[in-house]
């Protein structure tokens, strides 16, 4: 069973313009445990994708660039990209580890981003290399508290 | 005017002082550089974009630079975007072929958005800000507000956050309502927020600039990605009577725009303003970076230098193209009619081509009008045509396949040599 790892991106479009956007050190990488999957092997798979919050800031995605199998990426690194609205947004691994693959249903369909961000239109899969790092990840209701402030 | 040697024992009690140029990079990133704003005396795409990047990635996260620049004929295409539907290759094969680049080169560039034509009469404005404020049409207003300044009142903002010109009541009625003077592409990085955009002020190929953005493939392509929106463009100056126009004032304008929205220095903006000089120099205040830059930037700042590289790469340029097909007839995915065939082909000539990463991974290309036969040519072929990239897909190099894999038999040398001229007439070869 994999977790599920999300990296924020936030952004103020124009119909959320009027709001500020939560300071960015705090919006970093949010994580949620699914229920009853404390426990991991030892290397935990992890699915990045983008927020719900982000993929509605962001706008109709029109396409996704899915990384190479095998990739390495370190926290912080892209692990895709994603345009909307003539705007390239690179998405970031909030964990250091492997691709395992990228979500081919993306390829057809890039606006499943936009109708199921942290479900169907997760981004990449990876082997995470140090389990530990997805405990430092915010999880949801600290994550909602960052995009709230 | 002091000399330069001496201007520079200043340094540190004045707090004004000009730096030598290779201290751009160190004065880009320093922290302290929360305004910064540079002209470019360089109109190779290439670098342009590469100092801009640099300028992304380097400078400290909460500064506000602007960096303004104007290209020689160019066509540059969205980060997503596929070449041979977008931009007319035959015109723009001077990076294959070797020949010299006096004509408009094709780039790719970093940020999404569509295809656009720029020349040495059309201005680039890049704004690089933090994220946290950054809006898509912040930027475009600002640069209204500044076109308002020289006397275009008739320019706005609209809903693709791109810049047009509403028609004066005296033009004729069958003038569009509105014409783009400006097109917007964006790149948001981690902190960071990069807003770029021309601006059509005076471009002497207004006129013709379609040209090279028209594909003779487009009937035959379907490509995953981005598709340009096109628009009827127009020249800022067309709406100008007055005489006194001038690039120099619109970007002295700008300047004096991103100065308001940010506060910044007076020092730096009298500093950027002055900044036309034909030779590149920088400034620095405590807070603020101001001047011109060019390709010594790219000669000394290994960044730069690497960025210039990456984007005149041919990988970049054409295999980060995203998936499609070619075919000259219809297929599930793209049923529409097609153009009819020239007259020099046999009516039974099929020709279709799955690309990934600007590579051929499937095809079917066959003559004969019985099917088993076909089915033989095309598989042929495909033994020779897998996995080409279809940018090294010279004239040359079609023939020389298609002869290997349909040659021989009961087929025609002529016909062989039509379908070659004809696949890479269309395909840029």
């Amino acid at each position: 069973m994999s977790s599920v790892a999300r990296a924020i991106r936030p952004f103020a479009s124009r119909v959320l313009a009027q709001k500020p956007i939560a300071p960015i050190c705090q919006a970093s990488p949010a994580f949620r445990f699914p229920r009853g999957t404390r426990s991991f092997s030892q290397s935990p798979l992890a699915k990045i994708g983008i927020t719900d919050y982000a993929a509605q800031s962001l706008g109709d995605v029109v396409y996704v660039e899915l990384p190479e199998e095998g990739l390495d990426v370190a926290a912080g690194e892209p692990v895709g990209a994603v345009e909307s609205v003539k705007s390239a947004s690179d998405v970031l691994s909030p964990v250091a580890g492997k691709v395992i693959g990228g979500n081919s249903l993306l390829e057809d369909k890039a606006k499943t981003i936009n109708e199921s961000p942290e479900g169907e239109g997760w981004i990449a899969e990876i082997e995470v290399a140090d389990a530990a790092e997805l405990d430092a990840l915010l999880d949801e209701a600290a994550y909602k508290q960052t995009i709230d402030a | 005017m002091l000399a330069p040697a001496l201007r520079s024992t200043f340094r540190g009690i004045r707090h004004n002082s000009s730096y030598p140029v290779h201290q751009f990079a160190e004065l880009a990133r320093r922290p302290s550089s929360l305004h910064q704003i540079y002209t470019s005396l360089s109109t190779d795409p290439y670098v342009n974009l590469s100092i801009e990047h640099f300028l992304l990635q380097n400078t400290p996260d909460q500064s506000s630079v602007l960096f303004l620049y104007a290209n020689r004929p160019c066509v540059v295409i969205g980060r997503n975007q596929n070449p041979w539907l977008e931009t007319d290759l035959r015109a723009l094969h001077n990076d294959r072929n070797g020949a010299p680049e006096e004509e408009a080169v094709f780039v790719r560039r970093r940020s999404g958005g569509g295809a656009v034509f720029h020349d040495e009469g059309n201005l680039n404005y890049s704004v690089i800000s933090p994220r946290t404020s950054f809006t898509r049409d912040k930027h475009a207003e600002m640069v209204v507000r500044a076109l308002h300044g020289v006397g275009a009142t008739n320019t706005s903002v609209n809903e693709r956050h791109d810049i047009v010109m509403a028609r004066n009541e005296s033009d004729d009625p069958d003038e569009p309502l509105t014409r783009k003077v400006s097109g917007s592409a964006f790149k948001l990085t981690r902190h960071r927020a990069l807003h770029h955009g021309t601006c059509l002020l005076d471009s002497p190929n207004i006129h013709d600039l379609g040209k090279y953005l028209r594909s003779s493939a487009r009937g035959y392509i379907q490509a995953k990605g981005v598709e340009s929106v096109r628009s009827p463009v127009g020249n800022v100056s067309a709406s100008l009577a007055d005489s006194f126009f001038s690039m120099q004032g619109v970007v002295g304008g700008i300047i004096e725009q991103f100065a308001r929205l940010y506060g910044v220095n007076p020092d730096a903006v009298l500093r950027a303003q002055r900044a036309h000089a034909n030779e590149p120099e920088v400034f620095a205040g405590d807070s603020w970076v101001a001047g011109t830059v060019s390709e010594v930037q790219g000669e000394q700042e290994p960044d730069i230098a690497k960025g210039i590289a990456e984007l005149r790469s041919l990988e970049w340029k054409y295999t980060q193209t995203p998936r499609f097909t070619f075919s000259t007839y219809p297929i599930e995915e793209d049923p529409r009619e097609r153009p009819p065939l020239p007259a020099s082909l046999p009516s039974s000539t099929r020709a279709f081509l799955r690309l990934q990463h600007g590579a051929v991974v499937e095809s079917h290309i066959s003559i004969s009008s019985d099917d088993s036969t076909a089915v033989e040519e095309a598989s042929r072929v495909h033994a020779v045509l897998n996995g080409q990239k279809l940018h090294e897909m010279t004239l040359a190099r079609w023939s020389e396949i298609l002869k290997q894999g349909l040659g021989g038999r009961d087929v025609d040398d002529t016909v062989v040599k039509e379908l070659a001229r004809f696949l890479g007439g269309l395909l840029g070869g």
